[in-house]
């Protein structure tokens, strides 16, 4: 079985996971926090960051999450929680979708393209979804200097253009704009949930615990650069600018007079962000797989679980704010649910089948 | 051999699959290479905004690439609508032409002089919606109606909006004479804590009849089939705006100011009177810069160094001073005490106006958010000037 290596897990946490929120998030944190977006996304990494780092603590038995389900709860009760994990993550993959698609239509296209130009993404991400999960570690040994050239490019043209005190003054949102960007913007941290699929996938080393951590805090730090950086150029009108990423770095001299070749960096990041948004729906593939012991081949999960993302997609063409509101406002709390309690529970998981339960 | 060619034979679907997915992901992310069919699409350079009785009046200007001795030429033509919204003004324009109004080619919006003494946002808005139009797009507020600006005929270029754009340059920014904005800039002074703003204001100035006779290939045939009266335009005005209204106008002298005090000049001239005779200094290093004061009774502190040197009398003089161009005492006194009376001048303009031209309640905001609250009604009328001008020659 492909192993993932130490490498190439820091490379997912620190230059891969952070991509996914670079779309939306931005505009969303600032929707709620205004200029003190950054808080409520420092509190966002330092929790995910923290339930990484226990869940690497757990790896330590070097088990899949899927193993210590069936070490407690049997044969059946692992296959209906993997089920319930099964849906968490086709759920959680329906937001990045949309993110993407309208990414995709608001900034490579000029005009509104027919709902079918999205269409390739599925059966592109029908192709991830059909591989092992073990084999991303390849995909993000790649797509690590990927993500980190396209990133420092957009911020080398933009770091200069911003003007940093717009974020001033801090606390202008209050406590409850710090807890609503917190609350809703919890659907963009998902990635505790990732690692928690990946254990059993690497081989623990010594230290990995606390370099993982580092790794998340680093990619995290990135991510906050960023944000201050947008929040510095739009200020008062940054709540306009959705699709931040591709817009911050065209104010650059050289790119106002040599035309928009900072889209090679953004076509670097969408390229990333496209394999990130896969992660989930290829988390839900394996989580189906196990409910049903392994039956099948992976190419059909693969297909069903995209089909029924297409048809999220289609149907919601019309309502995608309302669905992005639902799922990141209304719903905010499932989030937190499988992302930090449901790691938080599984350190209480036996981790051999003799072992017992201590609380 | 044998079995890896049925290892090939079972590993090429998923081969072929990925090289589909490959192919329809990069078409994708194409987005048809960006290839426009201009039969179809109109590519408006530059829209002028008026007010009417139905709303707005939006005229455009769209080029038309036109093919003459095997060069390319780019022509264009106005199209006018009036309708409650622009929104509604483009769809007509639409419906018109069959032409689809693509904006993400303009980099003008000028705003008529009566629409700009209103909020101006009722109309702008629609830009700033628009994903499609840039918001590094120039914004002009120009004399009398923007239809007729962008239907005028230019003396310089065949396309009235690249004329106007040319105003605009970053070397004629640098002289100092005229004070440019994007839609983004705007944007933010008007939704931010200050809720002001500005913009160049274009004028037109007929050529005269003579300087037209000397250019005859450039007129343009007009609507009753004579000759056009021919433009050339100046943006030496500056408009202040307040809560999106135009409420006052900078002339041309306190225009240079106000850009010596944005540090945006080099090269710029600017013209001193010593004993009636005229001397012409040239800006080579502007710093400034105007900030607010909290400390004790609140000052508006606005500072400039320049070093300057002497570029033109207009008067005769002695071969040793045109060699020597560096200004006398006197004159750098006289050039600080005209640089001042403009900042001050601008500044009383402002405290008229109740334009927060300089941001100082945006500075307040930023350092406190309870003295914000406590002093942005009545800041401009309370804060005193503090204007500290140094001018010093090259050396």
């Amino acid at each position: 079985m492909n192993k993932i290596s130490a490498r190439q897990l820091y490379f997912f946490l620190a230059c891969i996971a952070p991509v996914g929120k670079l779309v939306l998030m931005p505009t969303q944190l600032v929707l709620f926090s205004k200029n003190d977006l950054l808080f409520p996304a420092l509190a966002n990494f330092a929790l995910q960051a923290g339930i990484i780092f226990l869940i690497m603590l757990l790896s330590r038995s070097n088990k899949t999450v899927f193993e210590l389900l069936r070490y407690t709860f049997g044969k059946i009760g692992a296959a209906i929680l993997s089920l319930v994990l099964a849906l968490f993550f086709l759920y959680a993959a329906f937001c990045p979708m949309l993110e993407q698609k309208l990414f995709v239509q608001g900034v490579f296209y000029d005009t509104l393209p027919s709902l079918v130009a999205f269409a390739p993404f599925f059966i592109f991400s029908a192709y991830l979804c059909a591989k092992p999960i073990f084999a991303l570690g390849r995909i993000w040994d790649f797509l690590a200097p990927v993500a980190i050239i396209g990133f420092a490019g957009l911020m080398i043209f933009s770091i200069g253009q911003a003007d940093y005190g717009a974020l001033l003054p801090v606390g202008a949102g209050g406590g409850k704009g710090f807890f609503e960007g917190f609350a809703y913007t919890l659907s963009w941290f998902y990635d505790s949930a990732i690692v928690l699929l990946l254990m059993g996938g690497f081989r623990y080393e010594k230290g990995m615990a606390w370099k993982s951590l580092l790794s998340y805090l680093a990619g995290g730090a990135a991510v906050l650069l960023f944000l201050a950086a947008y929040y510095g150029i739009f200020s008062d009108i940054a709540l306009r600018q959705t699709f931040a990423f591709a817009k911050i770095s065209k104010y650059f001299a050289g790119v106002t007079v040599l035309g928009r070749f900072d889209y090679i960096f953004i076509c670097m990041l969408s390229l990333v962000m496209a394999f990130y948004i896969t992660i989930p729906l290829q988390a839900c593939v394996v989580c189906l797989r196990e409910t049903t012991g392994q039956r099948g081949m992976p190419l059909w999960y693969a297909v069903g679980v995209n089909l029924i993302l297409f048809a999220a997609s289609y149907f919601s063409n019309f309502y995608n704010q309302t669905a992005i509101e639902t799922v990141s406002v209304k719903l905010f709390w499932i989030f937190p649910l499988f992302c930090c309690l449901v790691p938080l529970l599984c350190m209480l998981l036996r981790r051999s089948p003799r072992e017992k339960i201590v609380l | 051999m044998k079995k890896s060619f049925s290892e090939f034979k079972r590993r090429l679907p998923v081969k072929l699959y990925l090289i589909l997915a490959a192919i329809l992901f990069f078409i994708f992310f194409s987005n048809d290479f960006g290839l426009v069919d201009i039969q179809k699409t109109a590519i408006i350079l530059a829209v002028g905004v008026d007010k009417s009785e139905e709303g707005y009046t939006l005229t455009t200007q769209i080029a038309v690439p036109q093919s003459q001795q095997g060069q390319t030429v780019t022509s264009s033509v106005q199209i006018q609508a009036e309708a409650p919204t622009l929104c509604n003004c483009l769809s007509d324009i639409y419906a018109k032409t069959g032409w689809v109004p693509k904006l993400i080619f303009c980099d003008l919006i000028v705003v008529g002089e009566e629409l700009a003494k209103e909020d101006i946002f009722g109309s702008l808005d629609y830009f700033l919606r628009d994903e499609y139009v840039s918001d590094s797009c120039l914004l002009a507020v120009c004399e009398g109606k923007a239809a007729d600006l962008i239907s005028s005929s230019s003396a310089i270029d065949n396309t009235t909006a690249f004329a106007i754009e040319k105003l605009f340059s970053d070397a004629s920014e640098k002289t100092g004479h005229l004070s440019k904005n994007t839609l983004k800039e705007f944007s933010i002074g008007y939704y931010g804590a200050s809720e002001s703003g500005f913009m160049p204001y274009i004028r037109q100035i007929p050529l005269e009849k003579e300087m037209q006779k000397e250019q005859p290939t450039a007129a343009k045939s007009g609507e009753d089939g004579g000759a056009q009266e021919q433009m050339i335009y100046s943006a030496s005005d500056t408009a202040l705006f307040q809560k999106g209204k135009m409420v006052a106008l900078l002339n041309s002298d306190q225009t240079f100011a106000f850009n010596l005090l944005r540090g945006k000049v080099f090269s710029g001239i600017f013209t001193v009177h010593e004993e009636e005779k005229p001397a012409s200094l040239t800006v080579l290093k502007n710093e400034g810069g105007a900030s607010l004061n909290m400390k004790g009774a609140p000052t508006a502190e606005f500072s400039l160094n320049l070093k300057v040197r002497i570029h033109n009398k207009g008067v005769p003089s002695p071969i040793g001073e045109i060699a020597d161009s560096e200004p006398t005492e006197e004159l750098l006194s006289l050039a600080k005490d005209k640089i001042s009376e403009d900042v001050l001048s601008i500044w009383q303009t402002c405290v008229q106006a109740n334009c927060d031209l300089f941001y100082l309640k945006r500075e307040l905001y930023r350092s406190s958010l309870s003295k914000y609250n406590e002093w942005k009604e009545v800041l401009l009328t309370t804060v005193q000037p503090n204007i500290k001008v140094e001018v010093s020659k090259v050396s």
